[in-house]
């Protein structure tokens, strides 16, 4: 509907005459708000009104402007009555309780419902947290029970009780790692896995001791003789730390 | 009380929110013919239509801080008062005791025989206009204008689909633009 549409649709009458719905009227304001045009014409449909109204005037009983300015009076009066007699009546006392409890109740409920808030937030956040891990778990699974993943054990080396299994998916190239048992490091360290091609070390990336048995996704190789860890700085880039070796594994049976 | 002080629109407003006795003057010697002429199309009895004015002024007065000019002019606002007040009483008990040998408007018959149907003679301003729609649109203005029935009570005493209703009354409200 354009405005046009709009102002011819009988809405100006009805928002003037006190016909249009609540949501018509606020409808109704929001347009005046965007549209002038509209506006001028609510106003000239007010003027009209107005000029009828005027023109069909009927002068009140005599004595009625007195009446209703006593009457305005008293009505001032009994509102300053009602605000300095108010608490002392009994009955007022008694809803001076009830409101006081209202609001001990609301504050009791608002509390209440703060609680279950922040607990259905931290179980929401739990939630998403397991899901994730069992995502990672079932990936893991699949990349198990592939046929065409070989599975490197990886053995610590000089007394290190080190021990994780790289799959090594020889068609796609992915490698990844299950972390079995490595020691924590402190912060500046980290694990990083080579495949050795030859003698020639290949990063396939630094990473951190998972929380749990996830299997962690490596850089792909297309070739490996041999798997590697050893423990470098945290970011590492330079070539691996070979006095540092923890465990390795032979990929080619 | 009276004043030879002449207001703006604006200026009676702001006075009126002051609660300034002059602007009440003002306001009652201005426009009470009017509002009383609107009361009157709804409340034909004389001593039931000053008590509805009084009741008018007094909101007015009290409620003069509501009023939004971006949303309309200072008469339509106390002219809806005046409708609505004047509705509330025709709906009282009271009223309709008093107007005993009159129709109660509850009776959907009587209505339609008695002041839809036959345009008064007595009928003056707005209402006149009305009497001059067709038939099937001047009863959907008095019910809803002049008696304040709302468009799903009409609905259910004409026995017509809401839908009908409401754009018959938007269709009787652009035909009577043209005749004010």
């Amino acid at each position: 509907m354009n405005i046009q549409e709009y102002i011819s649709s009988g809405i100006i009458e009805s928002y003037v005459l006190g016909l249009a719905s609540p949501e018509e009227r606020v409808e109704f304001d929001k347009m005046c708000e965007l549209y002038p045009e509209l506006r001028e014409a609510r106003t000239n449909f007010e003027r009209s009104i107005e000029k009828q109204a005027f023109q069909n005037s009927i002068s009140p009983p005599a004595g009625s402007k007195d009446r209703i300015w006593s009457a305005i009076q008293q009505s001032t009066v009994e509102s300053t009555k009602v605000i300095t007699m108010e608490p002392r009546q009994g009955r007022s006392t008694g809803l001076r309780w009830f409101a006081a409890a209202a609001v001990a109740l609301l504050l009791l409920a608002s509390y209440f419902a703060y609680t279950l808030y922040t607990k259905n937030r931290a179980l929401q956040a739990r939630i998403e947290h397991n899901d994730s891990l069992i995502n990672k778990m079932t990936e893991g699974e699949k990349i198990m029970h592939n046929p065409n993943v070989m599975v490197v054990n990886m053995v610590g080396l000089k007394g290190s009780s080190s021990s994780a299994n790289v799959y090594w998916d020889s068609t796609s190239t992915d490698v990844y790692m299950v972390v079995k048992n490595m020691p924590k490091l402190p912060s500046d360290k980290q694990y990083q896995l080579w495949a050795l091609i030859g003698s020639k070390p290949v990063n396939l990336g630094l990473f951190d001791l998972p929380e749990s048995n996830v299997v962690l996704k490596m850089k792909n190789t297309q070739e490996a003789d041999a798997f590697a860890i050893t423990i470098e700085n945290r970011g590492n880039s330079g070539g691996p730390d070979l006095g540092q070796l923890q465990s390795m594994g032979k990929a080619k049976l | 009380m009276s004043t030879n002080t002449k207001y703006s629109e604006q200026e009676l407003v702001s006075q009126l929110v002051q609660q300034n006795d002059q602007a009440f003057s003002y306001l009652y010697d201005n426009y009470s013919p009017a509002l009383f002429g609107v009361i009157s199309q709804i409340i034909s009895n004389r001593e039931a239509a000053a008590d509805v004015l009084q009741d008018v002024f007094v909101n007015i007065w009290k409620k003069i801080n509501l009023y939004d000019a971006a949303k309309g002019r200072l008469f339509t606002w106390m002219l809806n008062i005046a409708r609505n007040a004047a509705i509330d009483k025709l709906r009282s008990r009271s009223y309709q005791d008093s107007q005993k040998n009159q129709p109660l408007t509850e009776n959907v018959n009587t209505i339609t025989a008695n002041s839809v149907v036959n345009p008064q003679q007595n009928d003056i301003g707005l209402k006149k206009q009305v009497g001059k729609l067709k038939e099937e649109y001047r009863i959907l203005i008095d019910l809803s204008y002049f008696q304040g029935f709302t468009h799903e009570e009409i609905a259910k005493i004409l026995n017509l689909p809401l839908g009908t209703v409401k754009t018959r009354i938007r269709s009787a409200l652009t035909q009577l633009r043209t005749m004010i």
